[in-house]
């Protein structure tokens, strides 16, 4: 016969071979002898929000397995992770979270709120709980079996709101505010906050902008901003339409001379070297320490980066996730710690070990984290920074966020 | 008042940045008849290939600006050689589709091989802002439309007197009658497509000294093709004209509009123009009608 | 089609089956059997595979008729599916109709939309139609992120699981039957359009829409109507996306995935019944793949930094570009030869 029909026929067989193993081989990748603990992680390593994604999944992953080796897992029970890359899809996070759940894990995390949403239906059916490293206000109201990690964008709107009221102020009306915010969640947060909160503090919105991520000139909504002369710009986005922002700021001649701020989806080394000195002055808000400060976690955390991911080093995201890891080892530990680990499950997990958490200091890389009754965000406070001769300063410790009473139908 | 100079200034500088990726279009339309959806990603990759020679290697402006340039050549050619000559006879729904392709495998690649997703390029002009009355433009948009102009200028005389720029219009008519004439027909193609690259590696560069270099400016290669469709696909002179107008009708739009109805209204603006266009002017102003026959 | 060898017509409906000879019929309750008892054997994880698969070709079966049958080339068909989520998210959480009402409607919705949009083919054709789709979905996702009343705004919308009658479809294996069921029904539909009058004149019209007309074809009638169809289809797979994930956000439909499906249907092969089948198969067990295989790379080599987030891209741009140089028929085209090759063996040569 003919050798190139062979091959093609072994091929062609070979293919449908592997098709039908690959649902048989995966089935039964589960669980070992020993009872491991298993949580699973939603991670966005690649698709379009790579660039978060992957120093977040190597800070988390770095962090399991610095828990796993150094600290001989948790409680002395080695963690497994089961991670899979949702490529910041909302079908694949879909299918994701199935697998973790059917996987029995006890407990997930994703990176952003956009892949949480897509989890978030499938969880809360099964009462899987979880947590959002950057979340979003509907994901935790009403709250559910997700949690969030962090403060989310409209938290970031009020704490600062608070501290621009408290230390820059000086008028004795209300301040006025513009707003100019992305045209997603990212934006949406900060209006919903300033909707919800804005009266009772005191702040007068007086403009409320929207703009694209990829903006080149946003000459024409500050001509309209400027005319209404505000006393502060907030602007809750990503860094290059933010740098965009406050270029044009400058050219329009509105700063210096009002307050720029903004929140944290934008306020990251990359501003600064995109909008160059312009960004000087500029306030922002950041839910974690930077690189270098004396925190207990920084030095564990400086060398892991240092080995096995040198790249990640200085960005704030990783910092994010290591911390995310230190408060999942916590979870659990606290949920052995009271059922014991032959009775774990998702919901003793969550019982056990999400709302037990209390002040539990994640090594100083953030606020600590506490869980209240009716509010599903674990650290509750953010710090304000400021950027001082080009570089990112911490100008207070840490603010707490105030619940906000959002209303979400 | 003032604000509608401010509005009317920044959309035709804006605009005239438009134009600039338009004209890359209009070429290999002109030339080959193929509608390059891969322009964004062109110019992203000519940008971050920018990015790569000043800021990571270090070399100095004049030799990366010439290192930039052989880099777009390179590419154009590539893409010709191996992606489009293959093709040369099939419907167009397989060439617009490869250009799909491409697109893809540029995002990838920018990915692979640059893994940061936001950079700056080095300050090219002065950076003090110029004011005109009340107005205030910043000097690169002012840069980016004079050069845009001065690239129309050569192309279009290119185009009507050189000899390769006559080929290349009668290529894209009939290339049966061109190939009867003796002229090779996929050299032709070839210097088209390398035009066209390096049309989108200076507007590449143009647009990452005013925004810095993201994946946004895919975006706005899909704006551009809403100042290709209104100027019409095969005419410079449409794609310099109908450039600004979009910028203006974003601007205007955008700045009277946003307080009346929703906050946002200007980036849905350049798509309801194409819509519109469809409808009153398919072949745009300045486009050929191309009457069909069976 | 290709018969076996001695296989004689006698009457029309012999002519015209689908399936033929009895190992069609055998064949085809074998798939039936393996597809129905699926949920036997496969996992949570894989069955939710298999229900995105089946969305995937009910929308990429419509793009098909429109842009395989009748050569309207549509690049903005994520935003009709994503009008049909919208419309099915919103009829079942904020009115509390009934699933199947949101079914029909989404589709119904999704294709007046599509009508609408698809006027414009009536003036221009090739690269200013796809222009003119890609607008569409931009306005379309644009006026979903901004009608917060409506549709949520940013914020999304959630969605109540289907259900119908005390049927509630909430574990993977129930939708699987759901999707699986309207699947089937969906393929028969499109195989049987291209064989009656309104796909033949797709077919025409695809060809040389000048020469239809003056055989008496009616332009306006039939393109509208391939893009109600294609946009109908659209609709239907949004809806059940919508039901499947339970929450919607506009940020799901991208350009990126408008392409994807132009991809499909290239892969699978433009203008038949099982292109659509083949390639949505290939495109998202190729994703399911590179999801599975980075952590593996992850843990075992170190990777450039970029290697993840560009592999995806890249592989799909090439297999695009590669289908369309080596074999522009598509994976449907490969299997009638390899059905014709086999029937031939050992003389096919």
């Amino acid at each position: 016969m003919n050798w190139r029909k062979l091959l093609v026929l072994a091929g062609v067989v070979s293919l449908a071979l592997i098709i039908t193993m690959i649902p048989l081989l995966s089935a039964g990748c589960a669980g070992s002898a020993e009872q491991p603990v298993k949580v699973g992680f939603s991670i966005c390593y690649t698709g379009p929000a790579a660039e978060k994604g992957r120093p977040m999944g190597d800070g988390k992953l770095d962090c399991m397995k610095y828990i796993n080796e150094e600290l001989g897992g948790v409680a002395g029970h080695q963690v497994e992770v089961i991670w899979r890359d949702n490529q910041y899809d909302a079908a694949k996070a879909a299918t994701i979270i199935n697998e973790l759940i059917s996987s029995e894990c006890l407990l997930f995390t994703t990176n952003s709120s956009k892949m949480m949403m897509a989890s978030a239906e499938t969880a809360n059916r099964a009462e899987f709980p979880g947590f959002a490293v950057f979340s979003a206000p509907v994901l935790t109201n009403p709250p559910q079996h997700i949690y969030a990690q962090m403060p989310d964008y409209g938290d970031d709107w009020a704490a600062f709101a608070k501290y621009y009221l408290d230390n820059i102020w000086q008028g004795t009306e209300k301040p006025k505010m513009a707003l100019h915010l992305l045209n997603n969640t990212t934006g949406s947060g900060a209006r919903d906050a300033a909707n919800a909160l804005a009266d009772e503090m005191g702040i007068e919105i007086v403009a409320d902008e929207e703009h694209t991520a990829t903006t080149i000139s946003e000459i024409e909504s500050l001509t309209r901003i400027k005319a209404e002369n505000p006393d502060i710009l907030y602007i809750s986005s990503t860094p290059q339409p933010t740098s965009i922002i406050v270029k044009n700021a400058v050219e329009l001649g509105m700063y210096p001379g009002m307050t720029i701020a903004c929140g944290h989806a934008s306020f990251t080394s990359v501003l600064v070297e995109l909008a160059g000195t312009d960004a000087e002055d500029v306030y922002g808000v950041f839910p974690t320490v930077n690189w270098g400060d004396d925190v207990p976690a920084m030095a564990k955390m400086t060398e892991y980066c240092q080995e096995y991911h040198p790249d990640d080093f200085g960005n704030m995201d990783y910092i994010t996730c290591w911390a995310e890891g230190l408060i999942v080892a916590e979870i659990l530990r606290l949920a052995i710690d009271n059922v014991g680990v032959d009775n774990l499950t998702p919901q003793a997990v969550e019982e056990y070990g999400f709302k037990k958490l209390n002040n539990f200091d994640v090594g100083g890389l953030h606020g600590p984290v506490t869980y209240t009754p009716g509010d599903n965000r674990l650290s509750k406070s953010v710090r304000i920074f400021q950027v001082q001769n080009g570089e990112i300063v911490a100008i207070t410790g840490w603010v707490e966020a105030p619940l906000i009473p959002y209303k979400f139908d | 008042m003032a604000e509608l100079l401010q509005f009317v200034i920044t959309g035709i500088t804006v605009g005239m940045v438009y134009a600039l990726i338009a004209l890359g279009f209009v070429l290999i339309w002109k030339s080959s008849g193929v509608a390059n959806l891969a322009l964004g990603q062109l110019v992203l990759i000519s940008s971050w290939f920018t990015y790569g020679v000043l800021v990571q290697a270090g070399l100095p402006l004049w030799i990366g600006f010439l290192l930039v340039i052989l880099f777009a050549l390179a590419m154009g050619w590539i893409i010709e050689r191996f992606v489009l000559r293959p093709l040369i006879a099939q419907p167009i729904l397989s060439l617009i589709t490869v250009t799909l392709g491409i697109a893809f495998f540029i995002e990838g690649a920018v990915s692979f091989i640059w893994p940061k997703s936001v950079a700056a390029l080095p300050n090219f002009f002065p950076q003090e802002t110029i004011h005109i009355g009340t107005a205030v433009v910043s000097q690169e948009y002012l840069w980016a439309a004079a050069i845009s102009l001065a690239l129309f200028g050569l192309l279009s005389l290119f185009f009507k007197y050189h000899k390769m720029g006559v080929a290349m219009r009668a290529t894209a008519d009939d290339q049966m009658a061109v190939q009867a004439c003796g002229i090779p027909v996929t050299r032709i193609f070839s210097w088209s497509w390398m035009f066209a690259c390096t049309l989108a590696a200076i507007g590449g560069i143009l647009m990452s000294s005013i925004g810095g270099i993201t994946f946004g400016l895919v975006e706005t290669g899909l704006k551009s093709f809403s100042v290709v469709i209104l100027g019409g696909l095969d005419s410079f002179l449409g794609a310099i004209i109908a450039g600004p107008i979009i910028g203006l009708a974003e601007n205007l739009g955008g700045g009277y509009l946003t307080p009346l109805t929703w906050s946002g209204i200007k980036e849905v603006i350049p798509f309801i123009i194409i819509i519109i266009v469809m409808f009153l002017k398919p072949y745009g102003l300045f486009g050929e009608v191309r009457i069909e026959r069976i | 089609m290709d018969l076996p060898a001695g296989t004689r017509n006698y009457t029309y409906a012999q002519d015209m089956a689908i399936f033929r000879t009895r190992t069609h019929w055998v064949l085809l309750a074998v798939l039936f059997v393996f597809l129905f008892t699926a949920p036997l054997y496969w996992g949570n994880y894989w069955l939710g595979v298999a229900n995105l698969i089946g969305i995937t070709i009910i929308a990429a079966t419509g793009l098909n008729i429109l842009t395989g049958y009748c050569g309207q080339l549509s690049i903005g068909h994520a935003g009709f599916i994503a009008v049909g989520a919208y419309t099915s998210a919103v009829l079942t959480n904020r009115f509390e109709l009934p699933f199947l009402v949101g079914l029909i409607s989404a589709g119904l919705i999704a294709g007046l939309i599509g009508m609408i949009f698809g006027i414009p083919s009536l003036r221009v054709k090739g690269f200013y139609l796809a222009i003119s789709t890609i607008a569409a979905q931009f306005i379309i996702i644009w006026v979903l992120n901004h009608w917060t009343s409506v549709t949520g705004g940013f914020n999304g919308i959630s969605v109540p699981p289907a259900s119908i009658g005390s049927i509630v479809f909430i574990s993977q294996t129930s939708y699987f039957y759901l999707v699986m069921i309207i699947t089937v029904l969906v393929i028969f539909l499109a195989k049987n359009l291209a064989r009656m009058r309104p796909g033949r004149a797709f077919v025409a019209v695809r060809d040389n829409d000048l020469a239809a007309e003056v055989m008496g074809i009616n332009l306006f009638r039939y393109k509208l109507l391939a893009f109600f169809i294609g946009c109908f289809l659209a609709g239907i797979a949004g809806s059940l996306l919508a039901h499947w994930i339970g929450f919607m956000n506009a940020e799901n439909f991208t350009l990126i995935d408008s392409v994807l499906y132009i991809g499909m249907i290239i892969i699978g092969g433009l203008g038949t019944a099982a292109g659509p089948i083949f390639g949505a198969l290939f495109i998202r067990l190729l994703q399911q793949g590179i999801t599975l295989i980075a952590p593996v790379l992850e843990n075992t080599f170190t990777l450039p930094a970029g290697f993840t987030t560009g592999i995806g891209p890249m592989v799909f741009g090439l297999a695009i570009i590669l289908f369309l140089i080596l074999e522009p028929r598509g994976l449907a085209h490969r299997w009638q030869l390899f059905k014709a090759a086999y029937r031939l063996w050992p003389f096919s040569y």
